[in-house]
């Protein structure tokens, strides 16, 4: 049986009862490609599919449709709270623990349909090699992403169904040919790495698309895209982009679940991805925490633990 | 002689009074510090740090009341969580930690207010001009200053 077929039975189920509104789950496009799929309709299931192409962390649409007066999408507050089901692979389950730790949505508002990740495939939501900046090579045999490859945990932490089967070894062993990267931009000198990163942020065309990709980045107004704000700039200078990737990366310490959303929706190709996963191995050393493994608050909203 | 810019932020409750303790007893300390007075240690948010690093500053000292004094409860506690967490996003993108420190001082303590101050500023002179900000983009600030509270004066920055 496979994967696609049991989350379309379970999809199918849970609209049948009126268990939930709207199943969020994948579907393959007109063009091939894999995209985030709302089914509302029982017969609509046969469209919901699971493939090597699944990158999308759909945690994100998860406030708007549970509570779509605070997104901004409806004036009024409804009488009955919605219902939703999601689609969940092992990294997406940890922002869905995130997400109800910080009280966006009550956890009864949600079914978690998570299944059992062997890892996505480099390119995946793209068509073909349209990309400004990058540009993938047909591989062959297909490559995992480089989280995928740095992964650790295929099963997801927090379910309602459980889709596949649990690994016998946990670690799946794909993670040790991959070239730490950021070990290498540790070991440079700080002038290095301020040449480095400017290069890098030089880049940055201001798109927020990083934000919008993102999961945790819920504020109904961006600090960053305020044209009032005293001591953040909106403009498209080194100092302000600077400021802009280095806060947003601040505001994700200690709630990053690493997902690399953020990275792979960057026009620029800006890698993203290293400032999150230096800031997750902080915060695991000074707070012992890693985000989305429980549902507890972040360190940063609690007092220190010695009081 | 390098002179360095430090900027401090003293919370209201305790190290700004830290300071004028200091200045009634007569210590002396150095003039680099230009103390910003702020509601609380807490409201020092990284935007704060990072735009007065922008704007030239070649240290930044937060100073806050010792764990367990904070007058809201819980600031610094915040704060002592956040600044070191910052520390080392900033010091990835290449700024020296050592010119961003969090310290505590009670309204009490002059003389440790004027032996941190001093301490720092060595620190900071020891290690040479900030090379954080980017001049180039200096000139799109102007259009912004008539709505902008300027942390540094510009003539200062050069």
């Amino acid at each position: 049986m496979s994967y696609t077929y049991e989350i379309q039975t379970k999809a199918r189920s849970l609209l049948e009862s009126k268990q939930v509104d709207c199943v969020i789950g994948y579907e393959i496009g007109p063009r091939g490609r894999t995209r985030p799929a709302f089914i509302y309709q029982p017969e609509e299931v046969e469209r919901l599919v699971w493939n090597q192409a699944c990158t999308h962390n759909l945690t994100i649409y998860l406030k708007e449709q549970l509570d779509p007066q605070q997104s901004g999408r409806l004036k009024t507050k409804e009488q009955t709270p919605r219902h939703a089901a999601v689609v969940v692979k092992a990294c997406d389950s940890r922002a869905v623990n995130v997400l109800l730790a910080e009280n966006h949505f009550g956890r009864e508002q949600l079914h978690v349909i998570g299944v059992v990740c062997d890892g996505i495939h480099e390119g995946a939501g793209e068509v073909g090699n349209q990309r400004s900046v990058r540009q993938f090579p047909a591989a062959d045999p297909p490559q995992f992403q480089a989280r995928c490859q740095r992964c650790i945990e295929r099963v997801p932490v927090v379910f309602d169904t459980f889709i596949g089967e649990r690994p016998s070894n946990q670690k799946s062993g794909m993670y040790e040919n991959v070239l730490d990267d950021l070990d290498c931009l540790q070991a440079m000198t700080p002038t290095e790495r301020t040449d480095f990163w400017l290069s890098q942020f030089d880049r940055c065309i201001r798109c927020y698309a990083c934000r919008q990709a993102c999961p945790m980045c819920s504020c109904p107004t961006c600090l960053y895209e305020r044209d009032d704000s005293l001591w953040v700039g909106m403009g498209i200078g080194l100092n302000e982009k600077r400021t802009f990737h280095l806060g947003r990366a601040f505001h994700l310490a200690g709630r990053c679940i690493g997902c690399d959303e953020c990275e792979r929706v960057c026009p620029m190709d800006i890698p993203i991805s290293l400032l999150n996963r230096r800031l997750i191995q902080e915060v695991e050393t000074v707070f012992g925490y890693r985000a989305g493994m429980a549902q507890v608050p972040p360190p940063f909203v609690t007092v220190l633990s010695d009081r | 002689m390098y002179e360095p810019r430090i900027i401090g932020y003293l919370c209201t409750w305790c190290s700004y009074t830290g300071a004028d303790t200091a200045g009634i007893a007569r210590l002396k300390y150095p003039a680099n510090l230009r103390a910003m007075r702020v509601p609380c240690s807490g409201r020092v948010s990284p935007e704060l740090i990072m735009r007065t690093f922008d704007q030239g500053a070649d240290g930044v000292l937060v100073l806050a009341c010792h764990i367990g004094e904070c007058h809201y409860d819980s600031g610094n506690h915040r704060t002592a969580k956040r600044l070191p967490v910052l520390q080392t996003l900033m010091a990835f993108t290449g700024l020296e930690p050592e010119r961003l420190r969090l310290d505590w001082v009670s309204a009490s303590e002059g003389e440790r207010f004027a032996r941190i101050v001093n301490e720092f500023t060595e620190a900071v002179r020891a290690l040479g001009p900030c090379h954080w900000r980017q001049k180039e983009n200096w000139v799109r600030y102007l259009d912004l200053q008539t709505k902008t509270i300027e942390i540094l004066p510009s003539e200062v920055g050069g």
